[in-house]
């Protein structure tokens, strides 16, 4: 006798099946929520981490902006009269406006994105300032790019534009008004702040893959945690029943 | 709006105004050249300065010592005399008011000019040399031709003790290797080579 073997076909929303879908499903959920409010709280403690770090950070650049200023341009002359140089109450003065508010952003506002942004736009207003302190030499714009850098481990790309809107806005609105400062010719191409820039593009590009990693690679152990910790209060559950049975059975 | 909304939003209006009164002061600061001074349109006479010869020019620089800003001049000064291929000389005179020590003037203004291949350094006291020149504010350069005509003044620096590319440079460098005839100027960014009376 021939013997057909058919498929067997597994009906959908069968009784049996049903519960253990329902509980895959409420299990993953579960994870997913969690996985979401380990990467929230993370990425949370990072940035205040982060805040923190770079309040810190203000505070030296203003103790070396003040030595700077102390050591390159004490004084200013006038033939035979000297008096305190213009670079140092900058230092002080200018260095307290750059510093203490995304100071105490940092302090009473942590992990918000005000504060980080505010942080961005005055790390770049650093650089300027340093640059100036320094009479402009080629080796203090490298601050610029360290900035972006260290900017970068906010792991949020839009950090990164502030920052350079920042230094793309004050270099047009120095060719606007004075191109020579910038440039050192009267009459550059208009396309010149863009060459600038290209170079601050140039560097964002790869900090903004890096960023957009960064943030992956944060979700993907923020899951791994959260399945971890699902598996394992699943198993103290079947523990607890298995102890609960034998327990039972003993009497 | 609570309490720290207000805090907030107060301390940052107090930020921007701050920011802004900076930039301003800085920018002023920058961009405020010194006195253009009236250098002679022919080499003075009885300057103890060495007169164009050999048909080259002369490049003459008038320094404070202890001024921030001619820091950059000299820097600038560096970058420029190889630009002009041996054919012109450089001086750079020293400020030292007379009633001051010797050394007073040994400064890195001093030094760094002495390092320039073509330039000769030289005490100018109490500023005689440069008054002959017509020379008001430190970093005043004047160019000479060979044959004496004044054919450039002003400074080598784009605004106040910051270095990099001038349209001085540019301006000298035609005049001096590429025959340019027309005279050129720019501003003077430094220090006051005259004291402010009262003091």
């Amino acid at each position: 006798m021939a013997m057909s073997i058919a498929p067997v076909a597994e009906p959908h929303g069968s009784p049996v099946e049903s519960p253990v879908k329902a509980a895959d499903a409420h299990r993953e959920q579960r994870i997913a929520a969690r996985a979401a409010a380990l990467f929230q709280e993370r990425r949370l403690f990072g940035w205040k981490r982060l805040d923190r770090a770079f309040a810190w950070l203000m505070a030296g650049q203003w103790a070396f902006a003040v030595v700077i200023a102390l050591l390159v341009s004490p004084y200013g002359w006038a033939g035979k009269v000297k008096a305190v140089h213009f670079h140092v109450y900058l230092a002080v003065l200018g260095g307290a406006v750059l510093t203490l508010f995304p100071a105490a952003l940092a302090a009473f506002h942590p992990g918000r994105a005000l504060t980080r942004h505010v942080i961005a736009a005055n790390q770049m207003l650093w650089s300027a300032l340093l640059i100036h302190l320094t009479g402009g030499r080629i080796e203090t714009h490298f601050h610029v790019f360290g900035s972006l850098a260290f900017l970068s481990f906010y792991l949020d790309w839009r950090v990164l534009l502030t920052a350079t809107v920042v230094v793309a806005g004050d270099h047009l609105l120095r060719q606007l008004l004075w191109p020579e400062s910038v440039y050192g010719v009267l009459n550059p191409e208009w396309w010149r702040f863009l060459e600038h820039a290209f170079w601050v593009l140039f560097e964002n590009t790869v900090l903004v893959l890096a960023c957009l990693t960064g943030v992956k690679d944060l979700m993907h152990a923020a899951r791994q945690q959260a399945a971890v910790e699902a598996l394992r209060e699943s198993d103290e559950v079947k523990s607890l029943a298995l102890e609960m049975a034998l327990a039972e059975a003993r009497r | 709006m609570t309490r720290r909304g207000t805090v907030l939003a107060a301390a940052g209006l107090v930020w921007l105004a701050s920011l802004a009164t900076a930039g301003r002061a800085v920018w002023d600061y920058q961009t405020t050249a010194g006195a253009p001074g009236e250098p002679p349109p022919r080499w003075p006479e009885g300057s103890r300065v060495p007169a164009p010869a050999g048909g080259r020019a002369t490049l003459l620089v008038v320094a404070h010592p202890q001024c921030p800003c001619t820091r950059a001049t000299i820097a600038e000064l560096g970058r420029l005399m190889p630009r002009l291929r041996d054919r012109a000389a450089a001086h750079v005179l020293v400020y030292r008011p007379a009633a001051f020590a010797p050394g007073w003037e040994r400064t890195e203004v001093w030094s760094a000019a002495r390092r320039i291949p073509g330039v000769s350094v030289h005490l100018d006291l109490d500023g005689v040399e440069a008054a002959r020149f017509g020379a008001a504010t430190s970093g005043q350069v004047v160019v000479y031709d060979a044959r004496g005509r004044r054919r450039f003044s002003g400074g080598l620096t784009t605004s106040r003790g910051h270095v990099g590319e001038s349209v001085a440079h540019q301006r000298i460098e035609a005049i001096v290797t590429g025959g340019e005839t027309a005279d050129g100027t720019s501003r003077v960014f430094g220090c006051a080579l005259a004291t402010p009376q009262g003091d």
